[in-house]
């Protein structure tokens, strides 16, 4: 071949691999990719960006309760198309029963402000008749308010939420957890002197009308009046309850992380200033993960039976962590943040067994914009999908199915992307000084409910979609 | 043939591109001989290190600066000192670090932010450091100084170093801002 030949040649593999990479990108009207998931219904959420959501079953109801961030620079306030006003995004309340056809039923506006600097993104819901001292007709709404307050609504009517209690004066929140059957909540929290913007406020909300502080707890250094090194903050706990008597906290982001396993009975009732020796007392371990990963979402899966080991004499079962690192930068501008399962069985000496990611190539993910990574999973622990299937939020790869019956060896079956619509907001990154910018689902979060439906938020202000599993993915939970 | 050679001519300016930038980047500033990162590995990559002699600064001086890509809260920036104790990277020289004063503001490389002076405790002895931290969008520069002078100095020349047009030009570009 002549010179003139492979530059011509060179130019054409280039025009080709650009034009692979553009076929990747996400077109209005483009089908969603999927294997072995399903769509079965969509709500666009008024538009706004979807943090955490709830599902509740209520009566002969279901319904959907789900946190969002604050607004954009482009629409700060977006309008509610039921009041026809702009309102700070809150929460939204979508009545799923009939999962093909949600029903939006009301936004409860949020504190003022833009993206992590208002909203109310955080939402847990209790029955007043499972909490010792709530009302039994009442429905309990835990929900944070932008990043100064939590707050209870009582939503037994969903379209009426009546607001119970406030509590405020934080520098931040976030996903904080709510035991239903003792009312104890575990508030991730910026109480003001402290001198990290997240940490936990221990509160016993049996009675949502009246709560009652415990204590605050963080990690020796981060307490008020301390010196030196402030360790990493907190990103969510997650409760075992009285019965398994842990809590897991989740610390960092995307860095820095490590997994804490805490006494639940020692943290509840040892001494509780905020001192360093009180603050080590109820710590069982903590773990590090590299310092390139965070701890979102930390689920525990106590005693799973492990197929490959049940003719051992020991060991057959273990306690397993599932840890959800945040991708928090566009474009794959940081490690990989992925999927992490620990085997905490001696819990003093808990040990990472496996990992799971997305493979980058089968998507060109760094290409397509936004984030790329994980970002968090399922946390009701329903028998429907408990200890058998996982879901996690990928952002631009979507939703993921993970078969974790052998968490050793942790295995997707199933995805949904969904497409992307024209309220789904662009992401940008800065090259020499201006911005370049793509838009691209951005899968956030991801629950279930016990009927296995499927509820993932985007935080791109797609909206929510309600998926199933389809074929070989629904073996893998034993669904027919 | 002219398609190679016109390759080849590129080629070579790019090299002498090349070339030049790393020469620019590899030029300290008066005073100040950039040094290794002296740091392990941590969440960030590493940044650039300089150090300036007694002779010249008054004092054996160190600094060391570099980006924290999404770690800022893209609406507050660097709010208080308690975030300059926690972001600026005085803890890599040492978790031992003790406040001496409340901090104040302080724009480096364009960018708003905070500066605070510490006392360290090391192993032999104390010494007297500095932690900047600034911010653009939801993006991070820290920059910690640690120096046998007292933190006053300390924090001169730190700054006087940041305003120099080269440690200047290249935290713009880590940034983005440009």
């Amino acid at each position: 071949m002549k010179g003139s030949g492979k530059l011509a040649l060179c130019v054409a593999i280039a025009f080709v691999g650009g034009a692979d990479v553009y076929a990747q990108q996400q077109k209005i009207g483009a089908p969603p990719e999927a294997s072995n998931m399903k769509l079965v219904g969509t709500n666009d959420l008024q538009a706004r960006s979807a943090y955490q959501p709830t599902i509740h079953h209520q009566g002969d109801r279901w319904i959907a309760y789900i946190g969002h961030h604050g607004g954009t620079d482009g629409i700060p306030d977006p309008i509610n198309p039921m009041t026809g006003k702009p309102e700070p995004n809150g929460t939204s309340i979508v009545d799923v029963t009939d999962p093909a056809h949600p029903k939006y039923l009301r936004h409860i506006p949020g504190q003022e402000g833009k993206y992590e600097s208002g909203g109310a993104q955080m939402v847990r819901v209790c029955d007043g008749k499972d909490l010792p001292k709530g009302d039994r007709n009442a429905v309990y709404m835990l929900r944070t308010f932008g990043s100064e307050a939590h707050e209870i609504w009582n939503v037994a009517d969903p379209a009426n939420p009546a607001l119970i209690t406030r509590i405020g004066g934080l520098k931040d929140t976030h996903k904080s957890w709510w035991e239903c059957n003792t009312g104890i909540a575990f508030l991730v929290s910026g109480a003001p002197d402290w001198r990290t913007r997240r940490m936990t406020q221990v509160y016993d909300l049996s009675d949502p009308a009246h709560p009652v502080k415990i204590r605050d707890f963080g990690l020796p250094g981060q307490e008020p009046g301390s010196t030196g090194a402030v360790p990493t903050e907190l990103h969510g706990p997650i409760s075992t309850g009285p019965s398994g008597n842990r809590v897991y906290f989740g610390y960092g982001t995307n860095k820095g992380g490590f997994l804490q396993i805490v006494d639940r009975e020692k943290l509840l009732n040892g001494p509780k200033e905020p001192i360093a020796e009180n603050l080590r007392y109820p710590e069982i371990s903590r773990m590090p993960l590299s310092a390139l990963n965070g701890a979102h979402t930390t689920f525990p899966m106590p005693e799973m039976p492990i197929a490959e080991f049940a003719h051992d004499k020991d060991g057959k079962t273990r306690d397993i962590v599932m840890i959800v690192d945040e991708a928090i930068l566009n474009e794959c501008g940081e490690a990989r943040q992925m999927v992490w399962f620990a085997d905490v069985t001696t819990e003093t000496r808990p040990m990472m067994i496996s990992s799971y990611t997305v493979p980058e190539a089968s998507g060109s993910f760094c290409e397509r914009g936004g984030r790329f990574g994980s970002h968090s999973s399922n946390e009701s622990m329903a028998p429907v999908y408990y200890k058998k299937v996982a879901f996690i939020a990928f952002f631009n790869a979507g939703v993921r199915a993970l078969d974790i019956r052998d968490p050793y060896h942790p295995k997707e079956v199933g995805y949904f992307i969904p497409s992307i619509t024209p309220a789904t907001d662009k992401r940008c990154v800065t090259i020499e000084g201006k911005d370049r910018c793509k838009v691209a689902i951005q899968t956030n979060n991801v629950e279930t409910d016990e009927r296995g439906y499927i509820y993932a938020v985007d935080r791109a202000n797609t909206g929510l979609h309600i998926l199933e599993l389809t074929d070989e993915a629904r073996a893998s939970a034993g669904l027919p | 043939m002219r398609a190679w050679s016109v390759i080849a001519t590129a080629t070579l300016v790019l090299g002498v591109l090349s070339g030049v930038a790393a020469y620019e980047r590899a030029t300290p500033p008066d005073d100040w001989n950039e040094i290794a990162w002296p740091f392990p590995r941590d969440g960030w990559p590493a940044g650039r290190a300089f150090h300036c002699s007694a002779a010249s600064c008054g004092g054996d001086i160190e600094v060391y600066i570099r980006p924290k890509l999404g770690f800022c809260n893209c609406t507050s920036g660097v709010a208080d000192d308690d975030e300059v104790d926690r972001v600026a990277d005085v803890d890599l020289i040492s978790e031992r670090f003790v406040p001496i004063s409340a901090g104040e503001a302080v724009r480096v490389a364009d960018m708003p932010g905070r500066i605070r002076p510490y006392n360290l405790r090391l192993g032999d002895g104390t010494r007297a450091a500095i932690g900047i931290a600034v911010s653009h969008r939801c993006d991070l520069l820290v920059a910690a100084a640690q120096g046998r002078g007292d933190a006053i100095q300390v924090q001169r020349a730190a700054l006087e170093l940041l305003a120099k047009a080269e440690p200047a030009r290249w935290m713009k570009s880590a940034m983005n801002t440009q």
